[in-house]
C-alpha cells in the first residue's frame, strides 16, 4: 500500500594510488563510527561502509592502494579484481592534486574501464601550500569527467563529492585506449573481451590473458599476441609504449591545468629528509623513534601505568563483585568458569581489558602516528639493504614492525610483499622471533628483575631473527626481491587521521581477538574439569625438565599455545613465588617468545599461506624455541649464572 | 658539458642533430645531484618493468637523483621515489648537460 520501496543504495569503489588519502575519505564518506574495520599499514582487505550524505545512500567500498591497473602485487590484484568484477558500481578515483601529471593515467585507464567515474582531486591544500593548485573545473572539461576539489582531512568537498558520485555517468571513450594500441585491441573486443582487460591481457597480465582467452577464444587471442610481439617486441615492450603514450595524453591534457609551483615545498623539510635518510643520521635517529616511541610509550607508558591502573580496577572492584554474584550460583563448575582462576571474567575479559587492551591501543596509536607522518616508508628504505640478507626488502618493515603489536594482523599485511618467497620468510619470522606487544609486556614484566636478563632474551630474539631470516633466504628457491617505493612528502601527523587509524585497528583486534580469549578460557575450564589438563601438562612435564625448568612451567607452555601472552603470564605467577631463578626465567622467558604463536595467528597463516605451511611454522617454531631456551639456560648455568 | 657527437652543448632533450641518438646511460650510473631524461627501459628485465611503470619512470620523464646509498632516492617532478641498485639498471637515461 503506502510503504514506499527502498532503493537498492549505489554502490561506490574508492580507487587511487597509495598515500592521496583514500582511507581518510572513506572515513569521511562513512563517518568515524561506520561498523567497519578498515585495514593496517595499507588497505589490504577490501573494506565496505555506508555512506548517509547530502541526501544520498550509498555502499562504499575501500579498496587497496594501486598505481596502474597493471598489477605487481597480491593487493593490487584484490584491488583489480573488485574492479573488473563491480561492473555496475561508481567508481571515485582518488588523485593527488598535487602530482596530477602522476595519478592522471589511471584515471585514463579508468575512463576505458566504462564504469562510472568521478575524480576526487584530494590534497588540495597540499597543492595552495604550493601555488599550484589545479584548475579542476578546466580539467573535468578536458577529461569529461566530474572533478571534484577535496580536503579528506578537513572534510572540504566531500558532500560535493558524494552529489557528483550519486549522479555519475559511464564517460565517452574520448580518452580510452589510444591508437595504435586500440587497433591491436579492436579484435579481442570484438569478441567481446573487456577493453580493459584485452588491454592488460597484451600488456603481460597473466590473470587478466586467461580471462580473454575464455572469452575471445584461443587463436584471436594468440594473433594479438603475435601481431603485438611483431610491432613491439614483447608484453613489455607494449606496456612501456602504452604507459610512454598515455603519459603525453596526460601532459596534454594538464596543459593551463596545473600552473608550475610558486614554491617548492622547503628547504627545512628536504633537509630533514636528508637527515632521515642518511644512514649516519638516520639509523641512530631509528633507535631514538624505537626507544621512545615503542620502548617509553608503549612499554612503560602502555604496558606500565595504564596496565597498573586497569588491573588495579580489576583487582579491586571487578573481580570481588564477579565473585560476591556468583557465590550464589549452585554448581561449582559453573561457578568457576565465570569467576575461577581460568574463568571467563576473572581470566578471558580481565587479560583481554586489562592487559591486552591498553598495550595493543597505545601500539596502534604510536604506529598510526608513525604511518600518518610519512615516516614508515623512509624506515623500509633505511633497512633495505640490511633486510635483503634476509631474503626480504625494505617493503617488509611495514608488516614486521606490525608485528610487535599483533602478528596476526602482520601476517594478514604480508600481502602486500611482491613474491611468495618474501610472504614466507616474513610469515616464518612473524611466527618466530616477533614478539606481541602483549607478550613483550608480561615478558619484560617478568624480566624487570634483571638487566641481565632482558639484554640476554633480546640479543637471543635478535640473533634467532637474523640466523633464521639468512637460512630461510638461503634455503628457499626464488629471484631476490626488488625494492621500489614512493616516499611521500613528510607531513605533520592529522589527529583525526591517527584516531581513525587507531581506532579501527583496536576495534578489528577485539573482534577477531576478543572471542578467542573467551574460548581460551573455556576450554581451559573444560580441560580442567575434565582433567584433561593435568594429562597434558603431564606429558609436556619431562620437555620442560630438559631444558631445566621447574615442571610447574610446563602448564603456562600450555597455555601459550592459546594464547603466548597466557603463557607468559603463568611464568609471571612462578616468578612471583619465587619458583624460578633468573637463568630459569631467560630461559622460559626466551622459548615461550619464541614458541608456537597463538592460535589466531595459526589460523590466520593457515587462511594466507595454507595448512602446511602454517604446520611447517608451528613444528620449525617449537623446536627452535626449546632448543635455543635449553642452550641459553645451560649456558647461563655454565658460566655460574648472576646473581 | 658539449655531446661528443655533434658538438651541442644544450644536451639531448630536443637534440639539435633531430635524431634519436643519445648516449644511453644506465641510471644507476647517475651521481647524486645529476639531472637525466628517461630515454628507454630494459624490456629484457620483464616484470620489473611493471615495478618501474608504477613509480611512474617511463620514457620522457626526468628524474633528478637525490641520493644514491642506501637505495637510489630520485625527484621526478615534485614526487620523491626510491629504488634499488637492480632497478635502477634497467633504466637508460640521457644525462642532462
Amino acid at each position: 500500500m503506502g510503504a514506499s520501496r527502498v532503493p537498492r543504495p549505489a554502490r561506490w569503489l574508492l580507487v587511487g594510488a597509495p598515500n592521496v588519502g583514500k582511507s581518510a575519505l572513506f572515513g569521511r564518506l562513512t563517518g568515524i563510527y561506520s561498523t567497519v574495520s578498515n585495514y593496517p599499514g595499507t588497505s589490504v582487505e577490501i573494506v565496505r561502509g555506508r555512506a548517509t550524505l547530502a541526501g544520498v545512500c550509498a555502499d562504499v567500498v575501500d579498496t587497496p592502494g594501486m598505481h596502474t591497473l597493471l598489477a605487481v602485487t597480491e593487493e593490487e590484484r584484490v584491488a583489480r579484481r573488485a574492479l573488473l568484477a563491480e561492473a555496475d558500481a561508481t567508481v571515485i578515483h582518488i588523485v593527488d592534486a598535487a602530482h596530477l601529471e602522476r595519478s592522471l593515467p589511471l584515471t585514463l585507464q579508468l575512463i576505458a574501464l566504462g564504469h562510472p567515474l568521478v575524480v576526487a582531486c584530494n590534497l588540495m591544500d597540499e597543492a595552495r601550500r604550493r601555488g599550484a593548485a589545479p584548475e579542476v573545473a578546466l580539467l573535468a572539461e578536458r577529461l569529461g569527467v566530474p572533478v571534484v576539489g577535496t580536503v579528506a582531512t578537513t572534510g572540504e568537498g566531500v558532500e560535493p563529492l558524494a552529489a557528483a558520485a550519486a549522479a555519475a555517468v559511464s564517460p565517452s571513450d574520448g580518452w580510452g585506449l589510444p591508437e595504435p594500441f586500440a587497433a591491436l585491441a579492436r579484435g579481442l573486443v570484438e569478441r567481446r573481451a573487456l577493453p580493459v582487460a584485452a588491454e592488460l591481457a597484451l600488456a603481460g597480465d597473466e590473470e587478466c590473458l586467461q580471462q580473454v582467452r575464455g572469452v575471445a577464444g584461443a587463436d584471436a587471442t594468440e594473433a594479438a599476441v603475435a601481431e603485438r610481439d611483431g610491432r613491439w617486441g614483447s608484453a613489455e615492450g607494449f606496456a612501456v609504449a602504452l604507459a610512454t603514450a598515455r603519459r603525453r595524453m596526460v601532459l596534454a591534457l594538464l596543459a593551463g591545468v596545473v600552473a608550475p609551483p610558486e614554491r617548492d615545498e622547503g628547504r627545512r623539510r628536504r633537509a630533514l629528509d636528508r637527515l632521515l635518510l642518511s644512514p649516519w643520521t638516520g639509523l641512530p635517529l631509528v633507535a631514538l623513534v624505537l626507544y621512545f616511541a615503542f620502548y617509553r610509550l608503549v612499554g612503560g607508558f602502555g604496558a606500565g601505568v595504564l596496565v597498573d591502573q586497569i588491573e588495579t580496577l580489576f583487582e579491586r572492584w571487578i573481580g570481588p563483585s564477579v565473585r560476591q554474584a556468583t557465590a550464589l550460583v549452585p554448581w561449582a563448575p559453573l561457578r568457576d568458569l565465570i569467576a575461577g582462576p581460568y574463568g571467563l571474567v576473572t581470566l578471558g575479559v580481565r587479560y583481554a581489558v586489562a592487559i591486552v587492551l591498553p598495550i595493543v591501543t597505545t601500539f596502534f596509536l604510536v604506529f598510526a602516528l608513525l604511518e600518518d607522518c610519512g615516516y614508515l616508508p623512509r624506515l623500509a628504505l633505511l633497512l633495505d639493504r640490511a633486510l635483503k640478507r634476509l631474503g626480504l626488502s625494505g617493503r617488509a618493515v611495514i608488516p614486521l614492525v606490525l608485528g610487535f603489536g599483533c602478528g596476526t594482523m602482520a601476517t594478514l599485511v604480508t600481502r602486500t610483499l611482491e613474491t611468495r618467497r618474501e610472504r614466507l620468510i616474513a610469515t616464518l619470522l612473524l611466527a618466530l622471533a616477533i614478539p606481541c606487544s602483549a607478550q613483550l609486556g608480561v615478558v619484560l614484566g617478568i624480566l624487570s628483575v634483571s638487566a641481565a636478563a632482558v639484554t640476554v632474551w633480546a640479543l637471543v630474539l635478535v640473533l634467532v631473527f637474523l640466523v633464521v631470516g639468512r637460512l630461510a633466504a638461503l634455503a628457499l628457491p626464488g629471484r631476490p626481491p626488488s625494492f621500489y617505493m614512493e616516499l611521500p612528502p613528510l607531513r605533520w601527523p592529522s589527529l583525526r587521521n591517527v584516531l581513525i587509524k587507531t581506532g579501527t585497528r583496536v576495534r578489528w583486534y577485539f573482534a577477531e581477538i576478543l572471542p578467542l580469549f573467551l574460548l581460551a578460557s573455556v576450554l581451559l575450564w573444560a580441560g580442567e574439569l575434565t582433567g584433561l589438563l593435568t594429562r597434558a601438562t603431564g606429558a609436556l612435564v619431562p620437555v620442560v625438565r630438559a631444558i631445566g625448568l621447574p615442571p610447574a612451567a610446563a602448564s603456562a607452555f600450555l597455555y601459550g599455545f592459546l594464547r603466548r601472552d597466557f603463557g607468559a603470564a603463568g611464568l609471571y605467577d612462578l616468578a612471583r613465588h619465587g619458583a624460578l631463578d633468573a637463568a630459569g626465567l631467560t630461559t622460559a622467558a626466551v622459548t615461550i617468545t619464541l614458541f608456537v604463536p597463538c592460535v589466531a595467528q595459526f589460523l590466520m597463516m593457515r587462511k594466507e599461506r595454507g595448512l602446511g605451511v602454517a604446520l611447517t611454522v608451528l613444528a620449525v617454531a617449537t623446536t627452535i624455541a626449546f632448543a635455543m631456551g635449553g642452550a641459553v639456560g645451560w649456558l647461563i648455568r655454565a658460566v655460574g649464572g648472576w646473581s | 658539458m658539449k655531446c661528443t657527437m655533434c658538438g651541442s652543448a644544450s644536451g639531448c632533450t630536443g637534440c639539435p642533430i633531430g635524431a634519436d641518438f643519445y648516449v644511453a646511460q644506465s641510471l644507476g650510473g647517475l651521481e647524486a645531484g645529476e639531472r637525466a631524461v628517461v630515454r628507454h627501459l630494459d624490456a629484457r628485465r620483464g616484470a620489473d618493468l611493471r615495478k618501474l611503470l608504477a613509480l611512474g619512470l617511463m620514457p620522457g620523464v626526468e628524474v633528478e637523483v637525490e641520493r644514491r646509498w642506501p637505495a637510489l632516492v630520485l625527484r621526478m617532478g615534485y614526487a620523491t621515489v626510491a629504488l634499488d641498485a637492480e632497478l635502477a639498471d634497467a633504466v637508460f637515461v640521457a644525462r642532462a648537460v
